[in-house]
């Protein structure tokens, strides 16, 4: 196309289509910074007020952003390049609390200041590599859990070194799952079967004095009880689909817990 | 005494724990958080002198836990979630839930929506609890940046 014989509102047009073009691409930006938050444990209405924040230090006139945990949609207006609209389908969520406080950090950076969308990836992608416990640490993580709750809840201490024992034992099988990509669901029948057979064999091998103690310190790694909680939050700060989703996935996954050791109860 | 020690210490390593987990790096913050889970079980028991309730003592424990959460995330500059969700492990009614399900795998149904509604709430309670502080919080920061 020749650029010079173009008339005037052809010319706005392309310009239109340029401002467009670049507020699209920090628009994808800014919704890899919103998942991300999201995929790291934020509550919905964090997520969607940084992401409101983040598209006005840009020039959004007008941002309405709608977050589950499942999606996020956020439609941006602007009299310069019209109304645009970008969604994300968000799966999974882990607490990463790490992440989630160098996430917010940034986003207050990118409220502040103008960051280019390659300089923001780039932030974005520093954040995502930062470092993490090793599995060393990691099994240190689970004996500790397993242990403290064992004594928190009155067992004796050998019921704790048993519970112990057994909590970086089921580490060991989660990690296995995981690498399978395999439902959660899965890992949690297979996790809470192991821990029940482990812990009666604990009892009848004298390692531990009673099975509900070295029990319930393993279940309180598996149980999502603070999945159960933070639903009924999101359900009363006014985000009653979130909450909802967590809510019923809580249930759900606490009775696969039981369900698995109500197995072990059998085969015992 | 003895067990309540023995409580009180746990509750702290159980949140030191929790918050390891979920990749808290700082050894900062991990005190910190691990003293909310501290506090969260201190005040549950400090409770106990004026109600048996359960559900009055985790909604108190879990009040004074969010404003705790809500003052070090002003000292700390990082999300107040970092503590809340860490210092409120203690009181998470996991073990309640897991009762409730052992029931229903076990038939017995009128013990299981006993021990569910009871579970209910007292996570409920907690969750009601945090509710305020914050929204007090918020209110606060909105004055406060509408006045500069």
């Amino acid at each position: 196309m020749d650029v010079t014989n173009l008339t005037p509102a052809e010319t706005e047009r392309l310009a239109v289509m340029a401002e467009a073009e670049r507020a699209n691409e920090y628009l994808y930006q800014i919704l890899d910074i919103g998942q991300h938050m999201l995929q790291s444990g934020a509550e919905v209405s964090r997520v969607e007020d940084s992401i409101r924040r983040m598209c006005f230090a840009y020039g959004a006139e007008r941002a309405d952003v709608l977050t589950i945990t499942a999606s996020i949609i956020v439609t941006i207006y602007s009299h310069r390049f019209g109304a645009l609209t970008q969604t994300r389908r968000v799966t999974g969520m882990k607490y990463d609390l790490n992440r989630l406080e160098l996430l917010n950090q940034l986003c207050r950076i990118v409220c502040s200041g103008q960051y280019e969308p390659e300089e923001l990836r780039q932030a974005l992608e520093e954040i995502l590599s930062a470092k993490q416990y090793s599995f060393g640490v990691q099994l240190f993580i689970y004996a500790l859990i397993s242990s403290s709750f064992s004594l928190f809840f009155g067992g004796s201490v050998m019921d704790a070194v048993a519970s112990g024992i057994i909590g970086i034992i089921l580490k060991f099988i989660d990690r296995t799952i995981q690498k399978t990509d395999a439902s959660p669901f899965l890992s949690a029948v297979l996790c809470s079967c192991l821990g029940g057979l482990l812990a009666g064999a604990a009892v009848r091998f004298h390692l531990g004095d009673s099975v509900d103690m070295i029990s319930i310190g393993n279940i309180m790694l598996l149980i999502p009880g603070i999945a159960l909680t933070n639903s009924l939050r999101d359900m009363f700060s006014g985000n009653t689909i979130s909450g909802l989703m967590r809510f019923i996935e809580a249930i759900l996954l606490a009775l696969t817990i039981a369900f698995g050791f109500a197995l072990a109860a059998g085969i015992l | 005494m003895q067990q309540y020690s023995m409580e009180l210490i746990t509750a702290f390593l159980g949140s030191l724990g929790f918050a390891m987990l979920f990749h808290v790096r700082s050894a900062e913050k991990l005190l910190f958080a691990s003293l909310g889970g501290l506090l969260a079980w201190g005040v549950y028991l400090l409770m106990g002198f004026f109600s048996g309730e359960d559900v009055i003592r985790y909604f108190f424990a879990s009040v004074i836990l969010t404003v705790y959460g809500e003052i070090m995330a002003r000292v700390e500059k990082c999300p107040a979630t970092l503590f809340i969700v860490t210092a409120s492990v203690p009181l998470i009614p996991g073990g309640s839930l897991y009762h409730t399900m052992e029931y229903f795998m076990d038939n017995d149904f009128a013990a299981c929506s006993m021990q569910g509604l009871k579970t209910l709430l007292l996570a409920v309670s907690i969750a009601v609890g945090m509710l305020f502080p914050t929204s007090i919080f918020q209110l606060y920061q909105k004055l406060v940046s509408k006045r500069q």
